[in-house]
């Protein structure tokens, strides 16, 4: 197996999981969240010379695209993307519905970007594979008919799946203790409020543990992310607003999310893409725990005993630059041998299921999670572990005849955590 | 420019390499129309396809012929010649689905490999299944392929031991331009792919003729075994004409040396990232070093590799040169200025191969174009001169790359021009600078351009022998009787 999972000193992108270049001179400084106009001076600097393809590294180069395995054709990769954008953006080529499906095919895993070594392409092109999806939506060729119809459940429903949105806490077990005066909210979310249930169940009595006051949300609505990442701000972002008075409500000043989804869409796109400053601050689950750890608030008793190999959800990862909490958590489990996949952190495979692709390309969506899957179990593991529910589902979903366990690290820590007796 | 009814077409194809892998969407083609480099106007991609096996490829060139369409070999359509572009229409055949290494012979030290087999994939696959052994190093980007890499003349960072990428190939499986399947070298009699020796070398057939004569769908390439001892030497010197003969004469010592090339300031501070306004126009003026050598030695056990340092530095001192480690010249730059640098040597932490934005990208402007080409290693310093003088006249910054072949038998001399992709004023000098770079070099002796775009090859043409050009239409005749192979490409292009 090709061992490139050391761990190295690398500096990041603020507030991201993209590595950054500091090694080139003339770097342009960009704005984010701005409009594919803003960008297109920069996407002809490509030569779709296929560095994006591949991650780079002293013992070897993997794929890292999904996308681009999946689809083959150059147009599926970085390159061809950023020069799609290009042609519209300079009247080279027009706006169809197969070219918005192109840049659909994609879940915005972002691993192109942090391989590409011209600087502003390396920095920015998340922005534009975003508002080439925003501009599809703007001339009614996007999001596709699945994504589209997820969105109207949204708005019916409050969450994607169309659930009953009277149901949303029928996970809450009667024993977990919440506090109605408390400032924490813990944001569940719709794919563990409804899919992954024991997520909610396992952090709730985490947080019990803990003795730590929160509550759940009377009326917690979707995040807006599975809305957002198609490419439909304006709608997203009418979400963001109903979720936000929701917070102000409650007077919540803070937030744990157990989700990556969740934890980048209040973190990062209502106050930076939406310009709503909620001022609220936003922890996933890991940080918050790693802050316990930091200051000896928590103990890890029981010993688990377990291989375990963890996927960074890009979410989290690429997306916000969370890498190491989850790790430093697993690392202080007695009885936990942590073991990388080659393609780990910034570098992490996707597991295909953000970006609206599970919806709408279940072919690519299966095809990620099951390179996925092969990776994690050439680490002969027990399980791999995720924190996120939408990764866990998805692994879940496409393992076969049990040959590797899917956890989240709520469970884990669940599980070893100085319990409070229910 | 061909006509066609692409549907029926497609249907056809789709059959044989299955639907999802053939497309006459507008959205895939526009990025086989163009190689988004180099000055070279567009083509016209009709259809692509992606095949999967040497079989499929035959179905496609059958089919090809059946309807007189043109086919295009394609990989990564990154070359500065814009010899992958469609010229006449027709089909691409995109053979990155073909991207398998099928074997690797550690004793007679080769890896038998798909078509479609990009550096990086060839790379990856001998660290986690072979990591005491080696192929070349490419300076192209990773994703570029190995196979058309060689068939065209491109090299490595062993050229110094072993020539150019032609000069490494054991052999071939090719589809003809009529879809006859054929191999040739020692493949094609027996199961090794050891070399191309003794029967007749018709490798040849394939070289150097830039996808006009058929589809190669399997080749063997000679790898290097990963040596423990190696050091990547800077050796500064104030102009070209000073540095040359230096580098002349260590190509010729041998020493363990399995690379030497030099590049002037202007490519220097390409590599380094910076902006072409950044760019230091004329170093000479400035009193910078205009030359920048970069020599690799390697060595067994650690006495040879001391010697070989040691003989290399004596050599340096007859030149009144002071070479010095590639670390210690890279740490001499500011942390930021070293771009991409730090992915040439490992001594320095570096990974290899190069992982550059690209040559083209040097200014950023995300174009470039050289006029590259094999020549005596006497006229290096005499074309430098040359290029340099005209680039600097169209006030563009000069860019030079050279690297000595073979022992010193020959080299590579490129002069590249960067220019802004999105500025048809700057495309154009662009194309002026590089005619007038041509013209004037081509007055020496030997000077031949490799991967040539079309107004190269006409000056070939002009030039070659007339018998010569007579059994290279008899050739091409006999293996592409119905001209679709890349048509208006190579030396045979109309």
């Amino acid at each position: 197996m090709i061992n490139i999972s050391e761990k190295k000193e690398m500096k990041f992108i603020e507030d991201k999981g993209i590595s950054q270049l500091t090694n080139i001179p003339d770097i342009e400084k960009l704005d984010r969240n701005k409009s594919l106009d803003y960008y297109k001076d920069f996407l002809y600097q490509c030569g779709k010379c296929g560095t994006c393809r591949t991650a780079f590294h002293e013992n070897g180069w993997p794929r890292i695209c999904p996308s681009g395995e999946f689809g083959k054709f150059e147009a599926y990769y970085l390159g061809g993307k950023n020069l799609l954008a290009w042609a519209v953006s300079s009247n080279r080529l027009k706006w169809t519905e197969n070219l918005a499906k192109i840049f659909y095919q994609c879940s915005v895993c972002l691993a192109c970007t942090q391989q590409c070594q011209i600087p502003e392409i390396h920095n920015y092109a998340g922005e534009w594979l975003m508002t080439m999806r925003e501009k599809a939506v703007e001339k009614g060729l996007g999001p596709m008919s699945e994504q589209k119809k997820y969105s109207e459940h949204v708005a019916l429903e409050y969450n994607p799946y169309m659930e009953n949105h009277k149901d949303r806490t029928n996970w809450l077990p009667s024993h977990v203790k919440q506090s109605q005066d408390a400032k924490l909210a813990y944001f569940v979310g719709c794919t563990t409020s409804y899919r992954e249930q024991n997520i909610a169940i396992n952090t709730a009595e985490i947080l019990n543990s803990l003795e730590v006051d929160f509550k759940i949300l009377k009326d917690e609505h979707c995040c807006g992310s599975p809305v957002y990442m198609t490419g439909q701000t304006e709608k997203a972002k009418e979400i963001a607003e109903a979720n936000i008075d929701i917070f102000k409500s409650e007077g919540i000043e803070k937030i744990i999310t157990s989700c990556a989804g969740c934890y980048r869409t209040l973190k990062d796109t209502y106050p930076k893409k939406f310009r709503l400053d909620h001022g609220i601050e936003i922890l996933h689950l890991p940080e918050f725990i790693q802050d316990k750890m930091n200051n000896n608030e928590i103990k890890f008793r029981n010993n688990i005993k377990m291989k375990l190999t963890y996927h960074d959800p890009c979410h989290i990862g690429r997306h916000m630059g969370i890498y190491e909490p989850p790790r430093d958590i697993l690392n202080n489990i007695p009885g936990i041998e942590l073991i990388e996949m080659p393609r780990n952190r910034q570098n992490a495979w996707c597991c295909g299921s953000g970006g609206g692709v599970r919806s709408s390309f279940k072919d690519l969506s299966s095809f990620a999670a099951n390179e996925r899957i092969e990776e994690a179990k050439e680490t002969n593991s027990d399980a791999i572990v995720s924190c996120c529910p939408f990764c866990l589902n998805q692994f879940k979903a496409n393992i076969k005849n049990n040959e590797i366990k899917a956890l989240d690290l709520s469970e884990i820590i669940n599980k070893t955590i100085e319990h409070q007796n229910f | 420019m061909f006509k066609m009814n692409n549907s029926d077409i497609v249907a056809e194809l789709g059959k044989i390499v299955g639907d999802r892998y053939v497309s006459e969407e507008p959205e895939i083609q526009f990025l086989y129309h163009y190689d988004f480099i180099t000055a070279e106007p567009e083509g016209k991609c009709d259809i692509a396809i992606m095949p999967e096996t040497a079989e499929e490829v035959q179905e496609i060139v059958k089919v090809a012929n059946k309807y007189k369409i043109p086919i295009v070999p394609w990989v990564s359509g990154i070359n500065f010649g814009s010899i992958a572009t469609p010229r006449k229409g027709g089909i691409v055949v995109d053979l990155r689905r073909m991207n398998r290494i099928l074997e690797v012979n550690e004793d007679d030290m080769y890896a038998v490999i798909e078509g479609g087999t990009a550096w990086a994939d060839l790379k990856g696959y001998l660290d986690k299944y072979h990591p005491n052994f080696r192929a070349g190093i490419t300076f192209s980007p990773p994703g570029t392929g190995v196979v058309p890499s060689c068939l065209c003349y491109g090299m490595f960072d062993l050229g110094m031991i072993g020539g150019t990428g032609a000069e490494f190939l054991n052999g071939l499986e090719v589809v003809l331009g009529t879809g006859e399947l054929v191999r040739v070298g020692s493949c094609s009699i027996s199961n090794k792919w050891y070399g191309r020796q003794p029967l007749p070398d018709l490798a040849g057939l394939f070289i150097g003729w830039e996808g006009t004569t058929g589809i190669a769908t399997k080749v063997a390439i000679k790898l290097w075994p990963k040596l423990p001892y190696r050091e990547d030497i800077a050796i500064l010197a104030q102009t070209v004409d000073q540095g040359v003969p230096l580098l002349l004469k260590l190509s010729k010592a041998g020493l363990g040396i399995v690379d030497i090339i030099f590049v002037n300031m202007g490519w220097c501070q390409a590599i380094q990232g910076f902006k072409e306004k950044s760019v230091a126009m004329n170093p000479v003026e400035l009193g910078i070093p205009d030359f920048v050598g970069l020599v690799t030695t390697q060595a067994y056990t650690e006495d040879q590799h001391k010697a070989q340092c040691k003989a290399i530095e004596e050599i340096c001192k007859e030149f009144k040169i002071k070479p010095q480690s590639a670390k210690s010249f890279l740490e001499s730059f500011p942390s930021e200025m070293r771009g991409g640098f730090v992915d040439i040597f490992p001594g320095f932490g570096g990974y290899t191969p190069f992982q550059a934005w690209g040559c083209w990208n040097f200014s950023r402007g995300g174009g470039g174009e050289w006029i590259g080409s094999y020549c005596s290693t006497s006229d290096i310093a005499k074309y430098y001169n040359i290029a340099r003088e005209i680039t600097l006249k169209h006030n563009k910054p000069p860019q030079f790359y050279s690297r000595i072949m073979f022992g010193g038998h020959y080299c590579v001399a490129r002069a590249n021009i960067c220019f802004d992709k999105n500025d048809p004023e700057d495309i154009e000098r662009t194309r002026i600078i590089l005619k007038e770079i041509f013209d004037a070099v081509h007055q020496l002796d030997g000077v031949i351009m490799y991967k040539p775009p079309l107004w190269v090859v006409e000056h070939h043409k002009s030039k070659t022998l007339s018998s010569t050009t007579k059994l290279i239409t008899k050739i091409k005749k006999l293996l592409d009787p119905n001209n679709i192979m890349n048509p208006g490409q190579g030396i045979e292009g109309d």
